[in-house]
């Protein structure tokens, strides 16, 4: 089956590269789309042997994973696709593990989990904000997860193609669980190893950004 | 008396700049006439406020100074949210654009 890895990427130069090598030993293609970056991103990108495509403006990363996948869908004709991270957080090696579900047919989507598997360093703020996400989403989507913030996501075709991300930004995570909900898609998490390193904590999600986070689902829900 | 003379002053800046805006063709008529209007009003109702407690009378409600709040409370939130839905279409808009043309310009991999 055709596995195509799509890394939504922001002046993630320095770091790229290596994680594009770490992804792409374990697909078929790997997309990054590059959401404007004002560093080397792109020209790192190329050189390492990626799909690269370029935001002229800056669009977030709920916008760049669509736009990795349309291209992924579209043009690549991928059958399975699979969400990574740029920061190097993720692992290739759990590739596999995220799509065989998905190979053997016994699920649409695998979501990654940092509580099932080996989370390294989690702080402890950002694991009770964790937390409180996880009732939050089973509130508006019905989905029980242990971890609703997990970048680490692989899609069947089919479930990538029913997917509509319209949250430009980081509310899309949310937004792709409540679809997974309202479209019926079968899904199983995955235990995944998260490496909190001082480089991916600078530029994660700060505590701030939860309101950020909220007020754009709220304008999702009740505006669209 | 201090808040009437400040008010009118930045009523009559707001009227320069609308008919400078007018005259760079940047506004309509329609809505040069309908500011014009408006701020000529503001100026007004500061200067005789009873005037607008006449209107309350017919209305119903006590003062004119309430009346002119429970008119434009409901106004401005209105607008406030046909600015936010339109601001999010054309956020949409240039998303969808942003990603064609990333996507007619796909780098692919040279080997």
């Amino acid at each position: 089956m055709k596995i195509v890895a799509v890394i939504p990427a922001y002046n993630e130069g320095g770091r790229i590269g290596e994680t594009i090598l770490d992804a792409a030993r374990f697909v078929d293609a790997v997309v990054v789309v590059d959401d404007c970056s004002k560093d080397t991103t792109g020209v790192e990108a190329r050189a390492h042997g990626a799909h690269l495509l370029t935001h002229l403006v800056n669009c977030g990363q709920g916008a760049a994973l669509q736009t990795g996948m349309d291209y992924a869908l579209k043009i690549l004709r991928a059958e399975i696709v699979v969400h990574f991270d740029a920061d190097g957080q993720m692992r290739g090696e759990e590739i596999p593990m995220m799509v065989k579900p998905i190979v053997d047919g016994q699920v649409d989507v695998t979501l990654g989990s940092r509580f099932l598997g080996k989370a390294e360093n989690i702080p402890l703020a950002r694991r009770w904000m964790l937390k409180a996400a996880v009732v939050f989403t089973y509130l508006t989507s019905g989905l029980w997860l242990s971890d609703t913030h997990n970048g680490f996501r692989a899609f069947s075709a089919r479930a990538a193609r029913s997917i509509r991300l319209r949250q430009n930004r980081m509310a899309h995570a949310s937004e792709i669980l409540d679809q997974i909900g309202d479209k019926k898609l079968s899904y199983r998490e995955i235990p995944v190893t998260i490496r909190y390193t001082e480089a991916s904590l600078a530029k994660g999600q700060k505590t701030g950004a939860l309101f950020r986070i909220v007020s754009d689902l709220f304008k999702s829900k009740f505006i669209h | 008396m201090l808040f009437k003379i400040l008010l009118a002053i930045f009523a009559v800046v707001v009227m320069v700049r609308v008919f400078k805006q007018y005259r760079a063709k940047k506004v309509g008529a329609n809505w040069f006439g309908f500011w014009m209007i408006f701020w000529v009003l503001v100026i007004v109702v500061s200067y005789t406020p009873q005037t607008t407690d006449l209107i309350a009378q017919v209305v119903g409600v006590g003062r004119g100074v309430d009346l002119i709040v429970y008119i434009s409370l409901p106004i401005i939130f209105y607008s406030i949210f046909r600015l936010v839905v339109r601001q999010d279409q054309q956020n949409k808009e240039l998303t969808d654009l942003v990603r064609k043309i990333a996507i007619d310009n796909a780098e692919k991999p040279k080997n």
